[in-house]
């Protein structure tokens, strides 16, 4: 079988109804009231499958549900008795967009990468991921800047491109040569014609990408500290509340566990999608709250989407889906948060002071030493940071330690660990 | 896994939003992006406003009392025994001794067919909700200088506007939804002033921002409308072809005197002056507001007050123009266009006037009381000599809501008889002779009717939660068990019903409500696409009428004793009496506990210490929370949500009303604070 292969379009339904007959089928479904959500769909014949626009809701509900019971507990006497729920259903996501396929596989590696969890790695691991490339960009979207789209290089199964008339589809991972092979009488192999076809449609959907949002810009500014407390303010401000940007961010992971008794015996164990933008998100037990203002729990989440991914992942935790974009209440999303410290004007020097004023207080060194080094820091050129760790007059913990005060980070965490989790 | 789509439960901007089943538990809330209001998001509490519904606090089984203490019943026991009651109480004290009260929670259906069974059934017109408790004053102010009462827009349509004139509304916090549209009007370059006695956060992006003395709403309106009237601002075409009474009312406000404002509101004139200009030199201007315009005992005043700002500029009647009552709860409007008031049949059809009453006596078959009935405030806190015996509660909880608790508790406490019907054992059920569970929202199918008069469905999602049935069905049961059978087999059928004899929801039938996003009411016949703006071309009432507006104090003003203002609403993460918000997870999170917000300066003076306890103390009552400081509040001013039953700020609040609308003034009385050692 090749890599390539053509799919002509009246036997799509065909070949999603063979999928169907042994693995749950999920793909885009308009419903009657308009809106586009992935369904799982029990007969191709009732649906209108949507290869248009983007659904309401990323794939991500699929692996991580809104509610997951994680198991269910029944005390007897003064034992208790658990029941775990792991489900494991065979799975196919037909029609994805490539940057809610990207954020996937972004989640399969949070997932597994130090605790294996379980509960997300069963619900995913039979699950053959099929996207559909956009040939024109959707409202708010930016995946090209973000780098997980319009058209994926690697990591689906199948990878399909509408030639009109027909599918271009590349064959991807083991688990889409496997489907494909199974019906193989639906496709035929791909003619130079079409690849050159399928090539200049890719091109051709890159050039329309109005929307460059500089995510490089944007992590260099906040990592040297460069956005002004102002801008935190105002967005802070702008924020409502509603964590809905988690709620819809395809690789927004974080959650919250609780326990639902169901009567005074028996109830089960909850995960919950939880959002960082929430003040009980970080409220310490006692209540001492180290985000207390919203500023700061705004500026913690595009921290954790930005430059701590950056570190961690080598590459923005954003995969440009824009659909917080689409659905904040005051503009705090990610092309206007990236907008904004790009058009700002640099002020590192009101940065740096404000690092040695941290210093300062924190006793490390005095006003003066701060004053001498940032007059030698004017000549040299070199961050404050820096300079006071070669004068010897702060050691580099002194300073990832005042660094973190300034980003609004926990001491007891530190700058290295997941605070999301 | 399959999604229904329906209406959310809490505020009124009416989202609508998919509930996610599986095996008959609602896994999951998403938000619709096509609905026009929901835009593709919520609110925190619309995100999560499926937890309550399987909370094991739910009622799942009518209650009984039996030794004062509350016991599992049967439904054949519960309704015998409310039916049997409520003919006895009514055989011996009369029908003017029942009461009953509505719920702006529930469905039109409901709402229309409580009125009904209260009106057909018990011979009383003493039914009310709590409308009465936010926006009365609204209904009456409007509708004398109107003569419609309800938003003059749709919300879309703030938007577009050029200025939005924000007062005694906390919009981002009661109505994100709507707050949503104030920003994306900010950001085409509209201009927002905003008047609140708090630092309310949409302050933070007002261009003009004003920051009145609690209870001195009518003297800055009347000070900016005399600037309006000096500098000839105002749209005199506009005066004279579609107002009326303007030379008397022109003339008073000439006599009105600037210097009251500084004096009496604390607003410094010429930052009046730059409100009054902005607001009346547009063409396209927008007034929204809340309940910190109609909880004070001048409500009806300050709502004509805000009426006869927007004549003076002929800032109505146009699109993207008018004046905006931000109704509270999901159903409020709805509650008050069914009827659910003492004064009227549903559509606002008055019972004093014999045709209308012919009007439903000719559908109803039976004939109907002309004693106007006793409002919600009265019922409780009422001196007449009509005292209540016995109610019926559906939804609503007074026992936290209403003004003066000690008093409205004692009243709860001395009917012979109550029965409440609610979702969970609420403060009020408590007091209940009879417990009947009702399904929620999800578990049952109706229509709501959010703020800006759209009527839309909810749909059932799962079977109701135990045996708990939806309120229509606990109402067609009792009617029927004291000789009124009432037929209906769904919400649908009623909604047939409500059609015939109220014109404004004349055409508003179900299978209409299945395309689209619902309907604007008025919609008098099928054929009608509905009304998203009022009174174009002429006021409902014919001509707007201006009436001149003398300021009265609050009720209740600090003095030595009591120095400080102390001021009552609610907060973004939290609905009302908690009910259902403190029983949801991420909600209670954020907000697990009361507090008064307070002044540093007011603190440091007073020795109170932040995030610890301090007892608040009014001539009622007292309660003890924790401060939070903040200089969003004034010195001297301290606001409480009153969301908390173990601290309830109405604990603290006073029952004297709005002569007219009969709303409490929950936006002012006076305390002392005392550190707790």
């Amino acid at each position: 079988m090749p890599d390539e292969l053509i799919l002509d379009k009246e036997h799509l339904t065909g070949f999603l109804r063979k999928i169907a007959k042994e693995r749950e089928l999920v793909a885009p479904v308009k419903n009657s009231h308009g809106d586009t959500l992935f369904e799982v769909v029990s007969s191709v014949d009732d649906i209108s499958l949507d290869l248009e626009s983007k659904p309401v809701m990323p794939a991500k509900n699929f692996f991580l549900p809104r509610t997951e019971t994680l198991f269910h507990y029944q005390r007897k006497g003064k034992q208790y008795l658990f029941k775990e729920v792991l489900p494991e259903v065979p799975r196919v996501l037909f029609g994805l967009r490539s940057c809610d396929l990207w954020a996937i596989l972004f989640l399969d590696v949070v997932f597994q990468e130090n605790f294996k969890d379980r509960y997300y790695l069963n619900r995913r691991s039979d699950t053959v991921l099929i996207n559909i490339g956009c040939r024109e960009p959707m409202r708010n979207c930016f995946c090209k800047s973000a780098k997980s789209g319009p058209f994926l290089t690697q990591g689906y199964d199948l990878q399909l491109t509408d030639l009109g008339d027909r599918f271009f589809v590349e064959i991807g991972r083991p688990r889409g040569r496997e489907l494909v092979e199974k019906w193989d009488y639906f496709f035929r192999p791909a003619t130079n014609r079409d690849r050159d076809e399928q090539y200049e449609i890719v091109l051709e959907a890159e050039s329309r990408f109005e929307r460059i949002v500089d995510f490089d810009t944007a992590i260099s500014r906040f990592i040297n500290n460069e956005v002004d407390d102002a801008l935190w303010e105002e967005l802070g401000n702008r924020c409502q509340g509603c964590g809905g940007c988690a709620y819809v961010c395809p690789t927004c992971y974080c959650f919250n566990i609780v326990d639902r008794p169901d009567s005074e015996t028996e109830g089960q164990r909850l995960r919950i999608h939880d959002a960082c933008t929430l003040a009980g998100f970080t409220r310490l037990a006692g209540g001492h709250n180290p985000r207390h203002e919203r500023s700061r729990r705004v500026r913690r989440r595009f921290y954790h989407k930005l430059p701590f991914a950056q570190e961690k992942y080598h590459r923005p935790s954003c995969v440009g889906c824009g659909r917080c974009v689409e659905i904040c209440f005051g503009r705090v999303d990610m092309i206007h948060f990236i907008r904004m410290v790009c058009e700002r004007p640099e002020k590192s020097k009101e940065a740096s002071l404000r690092l040695g004023e941290i210093l300062v207080r924190a006793g490390v060194i005095s006003t003066e030493e701060l004053k001498i080094a940032l007059e030698k820091q004017d000549r040299t050129g070199k961050l404050l940071g820096t300079q006071l760790i070669e004068d010897g007059l702060a050691t580099g913990k002194e300073i990832a330690f005042a660094l973190g005060r300034q980003l609004g980070i926990p001491e007891t965490v530190g700058t290295g660990g997941v605070v999301g989790r | 896994m399959h999604r229904v789509l329906t209406t959310c439960c809490f505020c009124a901007c009416g989202c609508n939003l998919y509930l996610e089943v599986e095996a008959e538990k609602i896994v999951g809330v998403i938000p619709s992006r096509e609905h026009p209001i929901a835009r593709g998001n919520l609110c925190l509490k619309g995100w999560n406003s499926s937890e309550f519904v399987h909370h094991k606090d739910r009622l799942r089984y009518p209650l009984i009392r039996k030794n004062g203490r509350l016991v599992k019943a049967s439904w054949e026991e519960a309704l015998d025994l409310v039916a049997k009651k409520l003919s006895d109480i009514k055989e011996r004290y009369g029908a003017e001794c029942l009461g009953v009260l509505s719920s702006a929670k529930c469905t039109n259906e409901e709402n229309y067919l409580l009125m009904k069974f209260a009106r057909a059934v018990l011979k009383t017109n003493n039914v009310d909700h709590c409308a009465r408790l936010c926006h009365s004053p609204s209904v009456i102010g409007l509708s004398n200088a109107f003569g419609s009462a309800a938003m003059t827009n749709a919300i879309s349509e703030l938007a577009g506007a050029e200025v939005i004139l924000v007062t005694g509304s906390n919009t981002t916090e009661q109505h994100p939804q709507i707050a949503r549209f104030i920003f994306d009007a900010l950001a085409r370059g509209a201009k927002l002033i905003v008047v609140d006695p708090r630092r309310i956060l949409l302050s933070r992006f007002a261009h003009v921002y004003l920051q009145p003395r609690l209870g001195t709403d009518v003297i800055w309106l009347n000070g900016m409308m005399k600037i309006i009237l000096e500098e000839g601002l105002f749209d005199d075409a506009f005066i004279e072809m579609r107002t009326e009474n303007f030379r008397a009312f022109s003339e008073m406000l000439r006599s009105f005197d600037l210097k009251h404002v500084q004096a009496i509101s604390g607003i410094p004139v010429e930052d009046l002056r730059r409100a009054a200009r902005t607001y009346a030199s547009v063409k396209r201007a927008m007034i929204i507001y809340s309940m910190g315009i109609t909880q004070h005992i001048s409500g009806t005043d300050n709502v004509q007050s805000i009426a006869n700002m927007a004549m003076l500029t002929g800032h109505v009647e146009q699109e993207c123009t008018g004046v905006g009552p931000l109704r509270g709860q999901n159903n409020v409007q709805g509650a008050c266009d069914m009827g659910a008031l003492p004064g009227t049949l549903s559509g606002y059809q008055s019972v004093a006037d014999e045709g209308i009453r012919k009007k439903f006596e000719r559908v109803w078959k039976t004939d109907l009381p002309t004693a106007p009935g006793l409002t919600a405030t009265d019922m409780f806190h009422g001196t007449g000599d009509k005292k209540i015996q016995a109610m019926f509660i559906m939804g609503e909880n007074p026992a936290l809501s209403h003004p003066d608790l000690k008093t409205t508790r004692a009243a709860l406490q001395a009917l012979e008889f109550v029965a409440v019907s609610d979702i969970f054992l609420t403060e009020t059920a408590e007091f209940a002779d009879v417990v009947l569970p009702a399904a929620s929202f999800a578990e049952k199918d109706g229509t709501f009717t959010s703020t800006e008069r759209r009527i839309q469905r909810i749909r059932k999602a799962i079977s109701p939660v135990g045996t708990s049935k939806p309120d229509w069905q606990i109402i067609r049961e009792l009617s029927s068990r004291m000789n009124c059978p009432m037929d209906y087999e769904s919400p649908a059928e009623i909604m047939e019903e409500i059609a015939m004899l109220t014109p404004i929801y004349g055409g508003v039938y179900y299978d209409r409500l299945e395309r689209g996003w619902g309907l604007f009411w008025p919609c008098p016949n099928r054929d009608h696409p509905g009304t998203p703006f009022l009174h174009k071309g002429s006021f409902a009432r014919g001509k707007g009428r201006f009436e001149y507006i003398s300021y009265r104090p609050p009720a209740e003003i600090p003095d030595d004793a009591y120095p400080f203002y102390l001021t009552t609403g609610r907060i973004y993460e939290h609905w009302h009496t908690g009910s259902m918000t403190r029983r949801i997870t991420a909600l209670s999170r954020e907000q697990p506990e009361a507090f008064v917000e307070i002044n540093p300066k007011d603190a440091k003076r007073l020795g109170v210490a932040n995030a610890k306890p301090v007892r608040v103390v009014s001539r009622r009552g007292e309660i003890t929370v924790k401060a939070r400081f903040t200089d969003d509040v004034p010195e001297k001013t301290v606001f409480i949500p009153f969301h908390f039953r173990e601290a309830p700020a109405n604990i603290l609040t006073h029952g004297h009303c709005d002569p007219g609308a009969k709303i409490p003034e929950f936006k002012v009385c006076a305390v002392r604070l005392e550190p707790v050692q």
